[in-house]
This record gives structure tokens, C-alpha cells and sequence, in this order.
């Protein structure tokens, strides 16, 4: 096992007996092998090259070579057959063996220095990281709200004047009714079409008059608030997975072509894969007979009437 | 380069993408000199950037790029909410702000890198592609103008484009290459919005990037004195000390632009109508100088297309033509004190620019509605005009508001308008009491002004 020695630039490199050469200057690294092969150090008048072999020992404040050392011997260091390698070339962390003896860890002293400057450095790194998170924090609020703005707008219930009087509609018979609205999404307002079932009844006798979702409670308050026992107005969307149920008068059912689901003149499921009856929505009657109701859209496929926003 | 506990997601990514030298190589850029607080423009300059970009496609979320609907859905944006915060509002304000501040930091930017004179020798292409930088921001400026489709949007935009109209020989085919057309419409409402959210971002990465590389590749110019040696002994890395000093100098700017977005949001005024000749275009605030430059100098050619160019041509050529290595500002004292001179010239036209404008009617929403129960009940609809309602005898006063008679001509229009205009046929509303007179001045002063279409509503009456 190899022993670590961190390596540091500008340490004294002595002889055998002990006399200063120069200082450690540089390493010369030797790529293709991952190995270092000479270390470069500075005497009096130039850059000389020495192979490791020479090197005796190295400590973390001085280095020592074998036998005795005349600089001249050695060759003198062009820089430019080298390439200088930047402090990023080695990631950190990083170990470069010389020979057997030591492993050698390439460091920049005005870094890896005192334990002080550790200190100081990972606040500084703190305080950065503070400092974006707070920037971060404070856009999450308006740019998610923004986000999730459009989603949250508020369906409201507007009610419908339907272009048909009661006396008008034809007793215990659906028909359907078609009628002009505005159509909002966002900043724009599209003039469109809809279509709405209904059936008049001859009054609270009528045991056709309670629509099954009525019966079965599955409204809600307004839905609830607002029922007339002389009128029903059905949805013209299936249940089931949103295809437009027709009235057959023959067999007084409402077929839905897709699938097949069969509903009384209640709404009732008499077969079929609908999940609930067909869906009602809140009609008001004025004292002169104008039929208005609120137009709703409610999930499909589910057996609970809810209501999409 | 620290000993740390490195996580596994850490020592994952280093096998992978070698990480750890990446990162060291972004961070630790030597600094000669040290990290300095003059350092942090140029970062708080790319902040500004990226809270435009984010910003910016926030707005384009909900944003219809045609004249239709770009007022509506700028509108739709304005009255945007989110458990009662105005989120619509506050992004707005960002972006709108953060524009103000970013042409400011360029400018800032630009004056550092003058004073300490790192534009010279080897940083000429740096400096140059900085100058292609500010360039884009103020073609950033002029194109997010128009785009709320307002009257201010539509008339500066009139009058902007006119000016790149007087440029000589190619001056008309530009204009209506931008413009799409002979006039302001559809067209050039998509070039502009293709311009400000499609063209403009892709160059701004490419150019900020190439501005980036280039930084690296020369490195930083550090302080303009001191020696070598001692430069070389108090080098620093980027990081910490600088990155810090930068992240401080972006929540500076943050704050800023938020307080400001929160405090003064932008406001709409009325959707733009070509037909309105009464409106009196004023441009965004950078622009005032030129805007009052332009009233002294004649033929309005020079001023129009002179002076740009010289600028342009001054920032172009001023590395090339300056070629002292000196980079104290104390030992050039000509060219640092004729920019001076040059920027106290620029802040004073902008000062007198803005005094020259005509003030709008400060509002007391109390007022306002008040007097739009006077304004209906004084038989006014019954000659003057507002939103497709009324007689067409008088005026349209749908945004009379926006012209900015003062209180005191309004109240003299009411009780006696041959004053202001003497074959008025306008009865005289003698009967009006003071404080009604006040009251319907007020409510007059709104129209065309916030909360369209009926100013004393706070919405826009559709809900």
C-alpha cells in the first residue's frame, strides 16, 4: 500500500547530504503511462528536469534524492515542449503514483491551506445557496399561481333563457331544444350551439315527473334547489362515455347509439353499460311560462354526478 | 479540490460526465486581483436575461398574438388570480420592469467595462459582441412595446417605425418589411411577437454564449493599475468570493424589479384604435432622450438616423481606434470625461423629455364613480360618444381620458366651452354643482384609462 503525501509546490529538494538543489517546481507527467517521470526544480539560474528515480524519500516539507546531486548533469527545462496542464485537469481527489513508494496528490496550496480558509469558504458557498433559494422561493408563488390560475377559474352559473315556453312543449314527449350561448375559454368568447332534452309533465302527479338522479340523490344543492315538477331538462351528453343518447318513441326509451344504454323517460337505466341515470339540470319556470336552466357539464363514466369546473 | 463527502449522485454523475472537472473547470476561473463588487454587473445583467426569458414565456402562456384578441388576452393576464394574488399582474410587472432594469444594467455594464478599460487589447471581439448584445435589447425594448396592443403600444410603435421610414433610399422598404404592410395590423403585430419571443431569444443564447467563451479564452481583464506581482498574489478564484459577491448583486436586482413590479404595475390603457388622432404618443422612458434630441435637431434625418449611427459607429470602431494600452480612467481623462459628458447629457434630455409630457389627471376612484352617475344622468350620451353609444353630434369621449386636458379645462368645457372653443355648439351645464362638475371631470379624466370598459369598475365588468 502506497503511502499519501500531499503534494505541495515550492518545497526544498535536497541531497543526500542534505544540501538544497533548488525548490520543487513542477511535475512532468507522462500521460500515456498516467505516471509521473521527472519533477522539475528551480536553482539559482534555470528550470532543471531530475527523473524520479533519484528520488530518495519525499515528506510533506522537503524532498530527498539519492547519492550526491551537481544540477548541471541534468537537462535543462524548455517549457516549450511541454504542455502546461490546468488545476482542473485532475478532478479532485485524484492520485498520481510516483514509482512504488508514494502516491503524490496534486494540489494548489492557496487552496488546500488552512482549516480556516474551509470555514470561509463553505459560508461563502452557504450564503450563495441562500441567496438563490430565496429568488427561487419568492417566483414559485407568482409563476406557479400563474400556472394553476386558469385551471382554478371559477365556473358561474348563468342562467340560460331557452327560446320556448312551457305551453309550447308537447306533454310526456322529450324534444330536443337547441339554443345560442357564449362559449369562454380564457380571453376569448365564441358565440355556439347546444342542445338540451326536455320533457314537460302534467304536474307532481306525474310519476314520471322526478328524474331518477333526483330519486337516487344524486345532486347537488343548486341542481337540488332548482326543480320544477312540471319539467325536466336532460343533458344531451351520454353518461357513459359522452355520445348523445336518442329518444325513440315507440319503445319510450332513450337509446344511446354507441354502446347501447337504455334509459326510462325518467332518466332511469333500464341497460346497458351506463355507470348513472341520464343527467338533470336546474330548470326555473318564470310566471309567463319562459323556460331557463343552467347549462352543466358533469366527468362520464363515473357513477357520481360531478360536476366539471 | 476540497476534501468532501461526496454523495453517490455526486461520484454517479463524475464517472459519467466527469463532473467535478467540469465544475471546477466553471468555478475555478483565476481572478487576478481578487474578486471586486465592480465585477458583478455582467451577472446581473444575465440575470436580468433569465428573468425575462422566464417571464416571458410565462406571458406567452397565455398571450393571442393577433389584434383581436391581443388586448383581450393581455386584459385576461392583468385580472389573472390565484386565491386572490394578482399572479397575472405580478408576472406582468416582472417582465415589464424587468426590461426597464435590464436596459439600465447593459448600460451600467457597458460603463464599467469602458472605465477600467477592458475593452482594449486582446477583448476587441468581447467588446463587440457585447455591443451586438445591447443592440438586441433595445430591439428586445421596441418589439415587447407593441405587444400588449394598447394605444400607447399602437402609437409608439406608429411613430417608431416612421422614424426607421426616414433612414434614406432602403428606410421605406425596411419600415414596411417590419410593419408587414403599409400600415400597423395583423402582421405587424405577428412579426413583432415572432421577433420578440422567437428571434431575439435564440440570438441572445448564441450571443451570450459566444460572449462567455470568449471571457474564458482571454480571462478577466482584472483592476486597470497595480503591478504584476502583486496582482498575481492577491489572484482569487471565481469561487466562492466572487460567485457570492454576483448572487448578492442578482437579489439586489430581484428585489428591485419585484418591489417595483408589486408597487407600479404596468397598467393597460385602452385597446389601440387607429382612428383616435387625438392621442399623444409618448415613448418608453429609455427612448426620451432621443424623443427630446429630436425636437432641436434639424432636418429631423440626422437626429433620426445620425444619431444612432454615430453611437453605433463610436462603440464599434472604439477599441479599434483606441489603441493606448493605459487602461486607468484617471490617465485618459479625454475620452473618460467626454462620456461623461456624453451620459449627463442623455439623463438630462430624458429629465426634459419627461417634464415636456403631458401629465394625465391624477384619479379618486370615489370620484370617478360619482361622477359617471352625473355623467348619465347630464344628458351627455345624448351628442357625445362612448363605446358604440350616443350621439355623434360631439366628440367620442372614449378616451378622453388619455389626452390629459387638466381638471380645471374640463370643468370650463362644462360650464362654458366656448372658452376652449368658440363655435362649441355644446349647451352649458351651468346647473351642476362644484363638486359635481369635480366629480364628472374626474369620471371624464378616466375614460380610456384602467379598467376597460367601464373605468369605474375595478374588473373589466365581464366575470
Amino acid at each position: 500500500m502506497a503511502q499519501e503525501v500531499i503534494f505541495r509546490m515550492g518545497i526544498p529538494v535536497l541531497d543526500e547530504t542534505r544540501r538544497e538543489i533548488g525548490r520543487l517546481e513542477k511535475l512532468v507527467f507522462f500521460e500515456t503511462e498516467k505516471k509521473i517521470t521527472e519533477i522539475v526544480i528551480r536553482e539559482l539560474s534555470c528550470l532543471r528536469r531530475i527523473p524520479v528515480e533519484r528520488i530518495r524519500s519525499i515528506e510533506t516539507h522537503e524532498l530527498l534524492l539519492t547519492g550526491q546531486v551537481n544540477p548541471d548533469e541534468f537537462p535543462v527545462f524548455d517549457p516549450d515542449q511541454f504542455e502546461e496542464l490546468p488545476t482542473w485537469f485532475f478532478p479532485s481527489g485524484y492520485r498520481i503514483e510516483v514509482g512504488s513508494v508514494v502516491t503524490l496528490k496534486p494540489s494548489d496550496i492557496r487552496i488546500f491551506g488552512e482549516t480556516e480558509a474551509y470555514t470561509r469558504r463553505e459560508f461563502m458557498a452557504k450564503s450563495t445557496a441562500v441567496v438563490a433559494t430565496l429568488i427561487g422561493i419568492s417566483l414559485v408563488v407568482p409563476i406557479g399561481g400563474y400556472i394553476l390560475a386558469a385551471v382554478k377559474t371559477k365556473v358561474s352559473d348563468h342562467w340560460i333563457n331557452l327560446p320556448m315556453r312551457l305551453d309550447q312543449l308537447p306533454l310526456d314527449s322529450p324534444v330536443t331544444q337547441t339554443f345560442s350561448t357564449v362559449s369562454v375559454s380564457g380571453w376569448m368568447r365564441v358565440p355556439i350551439e347546444k342542445t338540451v332534452w326536455l320533457i314537460r309533465h302534467s304536474g307532481d302527479t306525474d310519476p314520471d315527473s322526478v328524474a331518477a338522479d333526483v330519486s337516487i340523490g344524486l345532486d347537488s344543492a343548486l341542481e337540488k334547489k332548482f326543480v320544477d315538477p312540471r319539467l325536466t331538462a336532460f343533458s344531451p351528453i351520454c353518461p357513459h362515455l359522452g355520445c348523445a343518447p336518442q329518444w325513440f318513441r315507440d319503445q319510450k326509451q332513450f337509446i344511446c347509439p354507441c354502446h347501447h344504454s337504455v334509459y326510462e323517460i325518467t332518466g332511469k337505466v333500464v341497460s346497458g353499460p351506463a355507470p348513472r341515470p341520464l343527467d338533470t339540470f336546474p330548470v326555473r319556470i318564470a310566471p309567463d311560462g319562459i323556460i331557463s336552466i343552467i347549462y352543466e357539464q358533469f366527468s362520464i363514466g363515473i357513477p357520481k354526478k360531478v360536476r366539471l369546473a | 479540490m476540497e476534501p468532501e463527502k461526496e454523495g453517490r449522485i455526486v461520484r454517479y454523475l463524475d464517472e459519467r460526465i466527469r463532473l467535478k472537472a467540469l465544475m471546477s473547470f466553471l468555478l475555478n476561473e483565476p481572478m487576478p486581483g481578487g474578486a471586486r463588487w465592480a465585477y458583478v454587473f455582467g451577472s446581473m445583467v444575465m440575470f436580468s436575461l433569465i428573468l425575462q426569458f422566464l417571464t416571458g414565456m410565462m406571458l406567452a402562456f397565455y398571450y393571442g398574438g393577433t389584434p383581436d384578441h391581443a388586448w383581450d388576452s393581455v386584459n385576461y393576464i392583468d385580472h389573472l388570480t390565484y386565491e386572490n394574488i394578482p399572479v397575472g399582474r405580478m408576472i406582468r410587472g416582472l417582465h415589464y420592469w424587468g426590461a426597464s432594469i435590464m436596459v439600465i444594467l447593459v448600460g451600467l455594464h457597458l460603463l464599467q467595462v469602458f472605465l477600467w478599460g477592458a475593452y482594449k487589447r486582446p477583448r476587441e471581439i468581447m467588446w463587440l459582441v457585447g455591443v451586438l448584445l445591447l443592440a438586441m435589447t433595445m430591439v428586445a425594448a421596441f418589439t415587447g412595446y407593441l405587444l400588449p396592443w394598447d394605444e400607447r403600444a399602437y402609437w409608439g410603435t406608429i411613430v417608431g417605425t416612421n422614424m426607421i421610414g426616414l433612414i434614406p433610399i432602403v428606410g421605406p422598404v425596411i419600415k414596411s418589411a417590419i410593419r408587414g404592410g403599409v400600415g400597423l395590423g395583423a402582421l405587424t403585430l405577428s412579426h413583432f411577437f415572432t421577433i420578440h419571443t422567437m428571434v431575439l431569444p435564440t440570438l441572445f443564447i448564441l450571443f451570450v454564449g459566444l460572449h462567455m467563451v470568449i471571457f474564458r479564452r482571454v480571462g478577466p481583464a482584472g483592476p486597470f493599475g497595480g503591478d504584476p506581482l502583486t496582482l498575481e498574489s492577491q489572484k482569487e478564484f471565481f469561487y466562492p468570493r466572487q460567485v457570492l459577491m454576483d448572487s448578492l448583486g442578482m437579489f439586489g436586482v430581484f428585489l428591485l424589479i419585484a418591489m417595483l413590479a408589486i408597487m407600479v404595475p404596468p397598467g393597460l390603457e385602452a385597446m389601440a384604435n387607429p382612428s383616435n388622432g387625438a392621442y399623444n404618443p409618448v415613448p418608453a422612458w429609455y427612448f426620451d432622450w432621443i424623443f427630446q434630441l429630436l425636437k432641436v435637431i434639424r432636418p429631423e434625418i440626422l437626429g433620426v438616423v445620425g444619431l444612432p449611427a454615430l453611437i453605433g459607429m463610436i462603440l464599434i470602431f472604439l477599441p479599434f481606434a483606441d489603441r493606448n494600452p493605459e487602461r486607468s480612467p484617471l490617465r485618459r481623462p479625454f475620452s473618460v470625461l467626454a462620456t461623461l459628458f456624453v451620459l449627463a447629457s442623455m439623463i438630462v434630455l430624458s429629465i426634459l423629455a419627461e417634464k415636456g409630457y403631458k401629465k394625465l389627471v391624477p384619479l379618486d376612484r370615489d370620484a370617478m364613480a360619482r361622477g359617471k352617475v352625473v355623467f348619465d344622468h347630464s344628458g351627455c350620451l345624448g351628442c357625445h360618444r362612448l363605446q358604440d353609444r350616443g350621439g355623434r353630434m360631439g366628440p367620442d369621449l372614449s378616451e378622453e381620458g388619455l389626452i390629459g386636458h387638466p381638471q380645471h379645462w374640463l370643468v370650463t368645457q362644462f360650464v362654458n366651452s366656448k372658452t376652449n372653443f368658440p363655435n362649441s355648439p355644446m349647451p352649458n351645464f351651468t346647473f351642476l354643482k362644484p363638486d359635481q362638475l369635480h366629480d364628472l371631470a374626474q369620471y371624464v379624466s378616466s375614460l380610456g384609462r384602467a379598467g376597460w370598459p367601464d373605468p369605474t369598475k375595478e374588473g373589466n365588468g365581464e366575470k
